[in-house]
């Protein structure tokens, strides 16, 4: 057996607690049954506590098999050890959630019998599959959020749990909703989906994205653990999510473009290119706050460049980078297809120009600040982005809101100058 | 078996090793000390494999801590000076799943567990809980832990710290029987004292450098002070018959240097009482070493 899954089910399936949870569970069902019609019922009783088990405390449970190891001092000798980082991570992920999923599967059955009553058996195992995905990629997010903040070394292992378990909880929450949404779509009369100039079906849409989504979460987990492992991970698995990421979204331009029905500012290439740049600026922004930023590391891969080790430089590139580079080069594909446009154009170079400045800002204070650094940036985006047009606004000047927001030629100015000043900053400062 | 060469490692803001070259011979125990934050422990650390250097190399046995670190965690055992032990778990799961986590296979890490708990002399504990266990029990399951798969490197940081004299003493003897059979260790340590008990040579770390430039060469044996409340004549001729070496010597005190054995210093001592000398003092000396460190640190007692 799997070193880590088995010293997981000695900490946390103790007889003694899956008794107590098999007894819980059982009272619980038992007060469903007596309670007065309406209030409460066997399946929805038992739906509850699915969630509970599997995502709400499934979720905490995942994080802490990292965080918990941190606190209590025990993650250098398990990065010591010999287990690999995909051992590792589903030694953690069903390990350490092992008393929730039994809590979890005792419920099961009492949400998908009356599915199947209702509906049919099919509909009841996809029902079933999308349950049980949905808990293993709420449980990965936390388990991969974990792997990302114990790098930012917050020594705040509570608040590290609890940030992870909210990761974790949203994620199955968004699905879910999407999820739940399927039903009224279809009551409306829409069941399919058009995605990339095909239709397909929307719960098997839903179902294959949940699928893929839970796919890269553990991808995500594996590569983060093999570099706690000190396994070097190269660029290449982010870059093929963050292709991965561009063209799903792009692909929804079948279904949105009829229905926003702008021909005259916007071609089917062209809100393709806004939806991949949109999940790229938003991995950039995400990457960018979450990864440390080491200015000692950034020293490192600038002397590797002046060295002429490019490639070397290259495959040791963070995620943040790689994101950044991928944002601007769909940014510019963007601005040069936007001919229907030329306003629309200018707004994409003028965003690349305060993208810029944004990750330098992030750069600058993470080296000025340390961990504490990312929030003081986050404040002065908070500022620049919209407290100080509020004031140019209030002061009858919103002719210079240009400095601040990216609009018009002047906005591309502006943005390209404080990206490229504020860079020169951050690269002084790593340089000492 | 270790080499360091030009290793530089720095924290953003702080160089915490300027420039380390060093090296450790196989099958031998080597002792780093120093000021707090001179950098003991990052250079444990990245002897390790679990820090990357800034520049400069570290290679164990032949393989570069930078190139194939995890070739190098398999023969490999480190004790970071505040470690953890998984409190829930019994002495023997805490020992098997560290066999099982060092690749030992399933079939061959219960006995495996039981030598290294024989080793540390632990194998009437085996099912207790390790939260249970003393401070120096527990320095005890954590040592066997990371010796459970026979590395052939192993490295303590701090090991001696919060244990009381009994259980430093077991400790040394631990430390000289590992490197008996065959292991390379390096201890980071703050005690002085103990050192000349185990260690083959010094490394003073201070500022993120070696001081002096290179490890020292420690004497085996014990230097012994004796102090006695009367002073006689004939303490020199007594201690020259009781085959100590005399390395100082007046009416009231002496200082000698013989084995580090426990039972001839008993013998001693006993010889003295015996012989009525009137024993005020009887206690390792650790002056000189004291003298070699402070002198290479520059820091006054």
């Amino acid at each position: 057996m799997n070193p880590e899954l088995q010293r997981n089910l000695w900490l946390e399936a103790s007889p003694f607690r899956l008794a107590l949870i098999a007894g819980l569970v059982l009272l619980a069902f038992a007060a469903a049954s007596v309670a007065p019609r309406g209030l409460a019922t066997p399946s929805g009783t038992a739906l509850a506590l699915y969630w509970f088990f599997a995502v709400l405390w499934g979720t905490r449970s995942a994080a802490l098999s990292v965080v918990a190891e941190i606190r209590e001092r025990t993650w250098d000798s398990q990065k010591l050890s010999s287990i690999g980082p995909w051992e590792m991570v589903w030694g953690k992920l069903f390990g350490a959630t092992a008393a929730n999923w039994f809590g979890a599967l005792l419920c099961l059955p009492f949400i998908l019998l009356p599915a199947a009553h209702n509906t049919d058996l099919a509909q009841a195992l996809v029902y079933g599959v999308i349950l049980l995905a949905l808990a293993v990629f709420a449980q990965g997010v936390a388990l991969l959020s974990s792997l990302v903040l114990i790098r930012r070394n917050t020594g705040n292992w509570r608040l590290d749990t609890f940030l992870c378990q909210v990761a974790g909880v949203g994620a199955a929450l968004t699905y879910y909703s999407l999820w739940s949404s399927v039903s009224a779509f279809r009551r409306s009369g829409t069941s399919t989906l058009d995605w990339w100039g095909h239709a397909f079906n929307l719960s098997n849409f839903h179902l294959v994205s949940l699928l893929l989504f839970l796919g890269w979460a553990l991808v995500g987990c594996w590569r983060a653990m093999r570099a706690e492992l000190r396994f070097a991970n190269g660029p290449y698995v982010w870059l093929a999510y963050l292709l991965y990421s561009a063209i799903y979204s792009a692909g929804f331009e079948s279904w949105i473009g009829p229905r926003l029905n702008l021909p005259h500012i916007s071609s089917p290439l062209v809100t393709k290119l806004v939806l991949a740049g949109l999940t790229l600026l938003t991995s950039t922004y995400s990457m960018v706050f979450l990864e440390p930023k080491d200015p000692v590391r950034l020293r490192w891969l600038g002397e590797q460049v002046r060295n002429g080790h490019a490639y070397k430089a290259f495959l040791a590139l963070d995620c943040w980078m790689l994101s950044y580079g991928a944002t601007l080069v769909v940014g510019l594909v963007l601005a040069v297809s936007w001919t229907t446009n030329p306003d629309g154009a200018l707004s994409v170079l003028a965003m690349l120009g305060f993208l810029t400045r944004d990750v330098a800002i992030f750069v600058l204070m993470r080296g000025r600040a340390g961990g504490k650094g990312d929030f003081a940036a986050l404040a002065i985006l908070g500022a620049l982005y919209l407290l100080l047009p509020t004031v140019l606004t209030g002061l009858g000047l919103p002719g210079l809101g240009f400095l601040f927001l990216p609009h018009g030629i002047m906005g591309v100015i502006a943005g390209w100058g404080e990206g490229v000043a504020i860079a020169w900053l951050a690269l002084t400062r790593i340089a000492r | 078996m270790i080499e360091i060469r030009e290793l530089v490692f720095e924290y953003p803001g702080h160089r915490a090793l300027a420039g380390v070259s060093l090296t450790i011979v196989k099958n031998s125990i080597t002792a780093l000390v120093g000021p707090n934050g001179a950098g003991k422990t990052t250079l444990l650390r990245c002897m390790a494999a679990l820090e990357t250097p800034y520049s400069g190399d570290v290679t164990i046995d032949g393989l570069d801590t930078r190139e194939a670190p995890r070739a190098i965690h398999a023969g490999l055992g480190y004790l970071p000076d505040f470690f953890g032990l998984y409190d829930a778990l019994s002495v023997r799961r805490c020992l098997h799943y560290a066999a099982r986590a060092h690749g030992i296979g399933a079939g061959a890490a219960a006995g495996a567990a039981e030598v290294a708990a024989g080793r540390v002399g632990l194998l009437d504990r085996m099912e207790q809980a390790a939260g249970q266990l003393s401070r120096g029990l527990r320095q005890r399951l954590a040592i066997a832990q990371t010796i459970v798969h026979q590395p052939k490197v192993l490295l303590l940081d701090e090991p001696a710290a919060g244990l009381d004299p009994k259980a430093r003493r077991d400790l040394s003897q631990l430390l000289l029987s590992l490197r008996d059979s065959g292991m390379t260790l390096v201890v980071s340590s703050h005690i002085l004292a103990e050192l000349e008990d185990y260690s083959d040579r010094m490394v003073i770390v201070d500022h993120g450098r070696i001081a002096g430039g290179e490890s020292i060469a420690l004497k085996t044996g014990t230097r012994l002070r004796i102090v006695l409340a009367a002073p006689r004549d004939d303490l020199k001729d007594f201690l020259g018959g009781q085959g100590a070496q005399i390395l100082e010597a007046s009416s009231g005190q002496a200082v000698v240097s013989m084995a580090a054995d426990a039972a001839a210093r008993a013998r001693l001592l006993a010889a003295l009482v015996e012989a009525g000398f009137a024993v005020a003092d009887f206690t390792e000396d650790t002056r000189a070493l004291e003298d070699v460190y402070f002198a290479q640190t520059g820091r006054g007692a």
